[in-house]
Order: structure tokens, then C-alpha cells, then sequence
């Protein structure tokens, strides 16, 4: 076996967290089952390691096996990386049939012909999403298994998901393979980025939640209502007002769980409006600023921020449009119109 | 308000005066124990009265629901001895009655709108229609869509699914026909959702009988896979590949099916026959159908 492929299948299992290592090993079926019962996983991880290593030798792995269990542990672990939404259009009509054999076939052949160095793997879900490991090389050296790109794609939607490497030179390449294999015509990034993954698809693919007037009856949720003392003296005074913005927030975020954003920014290139007297910009230019918001769950702070108080409702529809427009990046430039969204930009 | 009776607390007090400074602190502790107490008492007694006035609201509804079969009861026997048209007195179905029939009856007619499938509500700028699919029987997923009327018929927002094409048939009937665009998704939707279920049924239920895996896609309109018979003897496995061609329906519109190259002739006949039962009969049924054949 490869020093490169053992070296590199030892690290990888050092990236995994020593409760998780047996599961993971199984999941990879690399290993069969007696040889992971001769492994002690109590022990550090990395003797751990150096035992998987021992046992791959056996079996004469190779690096493409090694990438199988590379791309298992980003299935489990998406989070660590930083995924962005490409958007694809097309011009037919016509029905998709999206054969899988036939996706892989033109992507890797595509791919293949304009780079040889690459290593290309795919691994399905059972949520339809198709999970493409690449490793890059250059025309002169071997692909760097450290170097890794992964892209998911659902079948027949416009949507990628790319966690691309340090390499950006390597993007279109990537794109045109993408395009020819789904047989879609273009390919634009969308201002969409998130370290977790679900929360890019939920918001894309519109699974979360959204208040839709209906109906039907649907089960009453159980509101969080705090337990009302149990000593009558006690009156809420707000007791309107606390109605009103629950209500306000439920119409915008709905009652589910919202999808996970560590950011939002908004690029200012609008004029800065102070009194004319003052004078700040001998120049009429646009006063350029960045308003960056962040936080461990960006959505679900925004929708706590009325009702604790520390803003009025209803927010600011340039807060609240984010999983509608689908985009977290904003660029804001002066107001045209009255309605706020019409001048943000794409 | 609880408060002990002045004359009381005065005592208490001038008590209170010939004890040392300690004993302020448990003479303030006894007080507020009164208070408790007394607060509890009167929340006793305010329980008391509550359930009282429960129980006698119940009274009244028991009253008039007594009333009202009172009334049907003697409707009933005036209906069998009167037929000769004598002045009847039918009883006035009191207006709680009416108002709970009236309930009743609209709760039916929502149920049934849902149970068809597409029902509506108009909401501050439009309407927001949910559509609900269905197959054989079995309920499934709903789906909803939130229009805006002015200042032209749009879609606000969705939650239909990405690879149903929503945006081609809102190109084509949204403006013009809105049933028309309302049904045709529906149609789309259920199709799916069937031949969704269907796969999933397969999958679940007759995995014994699929070799490897089952590739599908997110429409759910190609599924290849290999399957074989259950059989007593050596059985060969067959490989499918069932195309939808019409998003609308939920059964195949082309059927290949193979066999591997060392498999007698005879079975040619059999992938004819299954190609013939794939094409008519919903997937999990087909296979229903082999193992108890």
C-alpha cells in the first residue's frame, strides 16, 4: 500500500472522534467484521489509528478507498466546512430524467479530459443527494488528497452545494463539468453561505417552516406560554403588546425551527445623510460601509430579538427576507423607489 | 385583601413591643404566615365559588339540552299521531343549536374541500391554497402556495418542491386560467407523491427481492434495478428500468426489462409478461404479486 494513501488514511481517522471511529469503519465496509473486532478502541486515537492503517495494508488498500472514507466523515461532519449555493438555469422544457450512471459518466469524462490528475468519487444518500469528492493535481503533479473540493447535488434541481478547497482556480472547471453532466446551460454563485449544509438545502429547497394561512385544522402548537403565576395579584401590564409581537413573529418566521446562518452582511453604498450644514464629505459620494451580523444561529437570534425586548416589531424586512430571497450577502445602494427590496441588488 | 382585623393586629403589635428587638423578625415571619394563610383561605373559597358556577352553568347546558330532546321527543310523537296535517308545533330549535349545526356543518364542508385536494383561503393580499395528495387511498404529503391578486396573479411563496416545474406551469395557466393552473399542479404533485410512495413500498417491503440497490432520482420518474422471483429453483435476476414519461401519471410510460446473457430463452417470455404487468400495475403491487403467486 502507499505510503501517501496509509498516511492519509491514518489522519483522516484522527479526524474522527474516538466514540464515533468503529460506526464510521462499518459504515465504510472497507474492514470486515472480525478484522474491526481485533481493534481495541479504547485505547488513543492514535494507536487507534495506526491499527486501522495495519489492517488497510492487509487489505491492500488504495486511495480511492481512502476517499470513500473521507467522504463518509464530511457526510457526518458538514459542518466544519463552509458550503456555498451555485444556481443553474436552463433553457429547454423538456421532462429530466436524470440517470445517475449517465451523470457520473459525463461528469468524470468532462472533468478527465481538461485535467488527468484528479481523484473523483461519488456516494449516493438515500435523500437523493449525490456526494462528488475531488481531490486536485496539476497537469505536472499527482492530486493532493488534502486538496479537497466536495460538491452535493440533488437530481433534476437547479441547486450545488460546493465546499470548495483553497484552490479557486479550479471553480470553472468544476462548473463546466456540472453543467454538462446535469444538462443544464449556466451556472452563477448565489450570496448564499453557510457552514451548515441542511440549512442551505431547507432554505432552497423551502423546507422550512412558513406560516401558510389554512384552514385545516391543524394541530394546535403548544405556544411557549410562560406558566401563569400561580398568585393571582400578579397582572401582565404588556400583556397586549407581548400578544402583538408574538403574533408579528410568528406571521414572519413561522413556527418551526429556522434554518442555521453563522452571518449576514450588507454592503452600504448609499449617501450618508447628515445635516447639510455639517459638511462631512466635501464630495456627494456614496459613504461606503459594512454591516456584518454574526452569531452561532443567526435566524433564531433574530427572531428572539422582539420578544426580549431589544427591538421593536415588526424587524427590518432586510433582516427578515433572508430565507425567502434566499441570500445572506446584501449589497444596498440608494433608494429609488419607496419598497426597500427593490433596490437590493443582485 | 387579606388583612387580620385591626383590632388584632394592634394587640399583636403592642405584644410585639414588649418582646426584644430579636423577636421582630419572627413577628414579621408570623405576620406574613397569617397572610399566607389567609390568602390561601380565600382562594379556597374563590375555588368553591368557581366550581360552584361551573356546576351550575352545567346545570343550565344539561337543562336545555333536556329541553331540546324534550322538544325532538314530542316533535316525534306530534309527527306520528298528526299526519292529517293538524297544526303542528315544531318545536324552535333554540339558537345554540343552530349555531352548533351551523359550525358542524361548515367543518364538514372544509373537510371536504381538503379531502379533495385543493382548498383555499383568502388572506390579507390574495390567497393561500394548500394542496393535498393522495394515493390509493393512502394520505400524503400537503403542499402549500401563497398568491398575491394584485396588482397580477404571482406566487409569494412555496413550499413545492424544487423539481416539481412549478415556474413552467405558472408560466403557462397562472394568469390566464387559475383552475386550470391549480389542477395541473395537483396533478404533478400526486403523481409524484404516488410514485414516490411506490418505490418507498419497494423498497421497504421487498428488499429480498432487489439485488443491490435501487437507484432512483429526485422525481422519482427512473428507477433501474435488478430483482429476481422468489422461486424454489435457481432463479435468474431481471434488470428493470422503468421510465415515467409523463409527470403526471404515477405509472411507468416505458418498461425495459433485460435478463443477464447466460439466462435460458424461456425466460424471455416471463420479461415480456412482467414488462406488460409493470406498465399496468402499481410497483409494489407487481411484487405483491410474486410472492404470493
Amino acid at each position: 500500500m502507499d505510503e501517501t494513501v496509509a498516511e492519509y488514511i491514518r489522519r483522516t481517522v484522527l479526524k474522527i472522534p474516538r466514540d464515533e471511529i468503529k460506526t464510521m469503519l462499518q459504515k465504510w465496509g472497507f474492514l470486515s467484521e472480525a478484522q474491526l473486532q481485533t481493534i481495541n478502541f479504547h485505547q488513543i486515537k492514535e494507536n487507534i489509528s495506526q491499527e486501522v492503517v495495519q489492517l488497510c495494508e492487509e487489505n491492500s488498500a488504495d486511495i480511492k478507498q481512502a476517499a470513500v472514507l473521507d467522504i463518509i466523515y464530511n457526510h457526518i461532519y458538514p459542518n466544519k466546512r463552509v458550503w456555498s449555493v451555485y444556481q443553474m438555469n436552463k433553457t429547454g422544457e423538456e421532462t429530466e430524467f436524470f440517470d445517475l450512471t449517465d451523470f457520473k459518466k459525463k461528469f468524470k469524462r468532462r472533468l478527465r479530459s481538461a485535467l488527468k490528475n484528479v481523484t473523483i468519487n461519488f456516494r449516493e444518500y438515500d435523500d437523493n443527494a449525490i456526494w462528488i469528492r475531488i481531490a486536485w493535481g496539476t497537469p505536472y503533479t499527482k492530486p493532493n488528497q488534502y486538496k479537497t473540493s466536495y460538491v452535493v447535488y440533488h437530481s433534476q434541481t437547479p441547486y450545488v452545494f460546493i465546499s470548495a478547497s483553497v484552490l479557486k482556480s479550479n471553480m470553472p472547471l468544476l462548473c463546466q463539468a456540472l453543467l454538462v453532466a446535469s444538462n443544464y446551460c449556466d451556472i452563477r454563485e448565489m450570496e448564499l453561505r453557510s457552514h451548515s449544509l441542511n440549512s442551505l438545502k431547507d432554505i432552497v429547497f423551502k423546507r422550512y417552516s412558513q406560516n401558510f394561512q389554512t384552514y385545516y385544522p391543524r394541530p394546535l402548537q403548544e405556544r411557549n406560554v410562560a406558566p401563569e403565576s400561580a398568585d393571582i395579584r400578579i397582572i401582565q401590564e404588556n400583556k397586549n403588546e407581548k400578544e402583538r409581537i408574538q403574533r408579528l413573529n410568528r406571521e414572519v418566521f413561522g413556527d418551526g425551527p429556522q434554518p442555521k446562518l453563522e452571518f449576514a452582511q450588507y454592503k452600504l453604498e448609499t449617501m450618508f445623510k447628515s445635516d447639510p450644514k455639517m459638511d462631512v464629505l466635501d464630495k456627494r459620494e456614496p459613504f461606503r460601509c459594512l454591516v456584518k451580523f454574526s452569531s452561532p444561529h443567526l435566524l433564531e437570534s433574530l427572531k428572539s430579538l422582539a420578544p426580549a425586548g431589544m427591538a421593536d416589531a415588526p424587524l427590518s424586512p432586510l433582516l427578515t427576507c433572508i430565507p425567502q430571497k434566499a441570500r445572506n450577502y446584501f449589497k444596498i445602494r440608494e433608494k429609488k423607489g419607496l419598497f426597500p427590496g427593490s433596490f437590493v441588488s443582485p | 385583601p387579606a388583612f387580620p382585623l385591626a383590632g388584632e393586629c394592634q394587640e399583636k403589635v403592642e405584644e410585639g413591643k414588649a418582646y426584644s428587638p430579636d423577636g421582630v423578625f419572627a413577628y414579621l415571619e408570623m405576620l406574613e404566615a397569617r397572610a399566607h394563610k389567609a390568602a390561601v383561605k380565600q382562594e379556597e373559597t374563590e375555588q368553591q365559588e368557581e366550581k360552584l358556577a361551573r356546576l351550575k352553568a352545567r346545570v343550565e347546558e344539561l337543562r336545555l339540552q333536556r329541553d331540546e330532546l324534550r322538544a325532538k321527543v314530542d316533535l316525534q310523537q306530534k309527527r306520528q299521531l298528526g299526519k292529517e296535517g293538524g297544526v303542528s308545533n315544531p318545536a324552535q330549535p333554540s339558537a345554540r343549536a343552530v349555531l352548533e349545526w351551523k359550525i358542524k356543518s361548515i367543518k364538514a364542508m372544509l373537510e371536504v374541500f381538503y379531502l379533495t385536494g385543493i382548498s383555499g383561503k383568502l388572506t390579507k393580499r390574495g390567497v393561500c391554497f394548500c394542496i393535498s395528495t393522495a394515493y390509493e387511498g393512502t394520505y400524503l404529503d400537503s403542499y402549500h402556495l401563497d398568491l398575491l391578486t394584485k396588482p397580477e396573479v404571482q406566487i409569494y411563496r412555496h413550499s413545492v418542491p424544487i423539481f416539481i416545474p412549478l415556474q413552467q406551469i405558472a408560466k403557462k395557466y397562472l394568469q390566464t386560467d387559475i383552475r386550470r393552473f391549480l389542477s395541473v399542479l395537483s396533478d404533478h404533485l400526486n403523481a409524484y407523491a404516488g410514485r414516490r410512495y411506490q418505490a418507498d413500498q419497494l423498497q421497504e417491503h421487498f428488499s429480498d427481492q432487489i439485488e443491490g440497490t435501487l437507484q432512483r432520482n429526485s422525481l422519482c420518474n427512473l428507477l433501474v434495478f435488478n430483482y429476481k422471483v422468489p422461486s424454489k429453483s435457481k432463479t435468474f435476476p431481471f434488470n428493470v428500468r422503468l421510465l415515467y414519461g409523463d409527470l403526471c401519471c404515477s405509472l411507468p410510460t416505458e418498461v425495459v426489462i433485460s435478463c443477464t446473457p447466460n439466462a435460458p430463452a424461456s425466460l424471455a417470455e416471463t420479461a415480456a409478461a412482467h414488462s406488460d404487468l409493470f406498465r399496468r400495475v402499481a410497483l409494489h403491487k407487481v411484487f405483491r404479486s410474486f410472492s404470493s403467486a
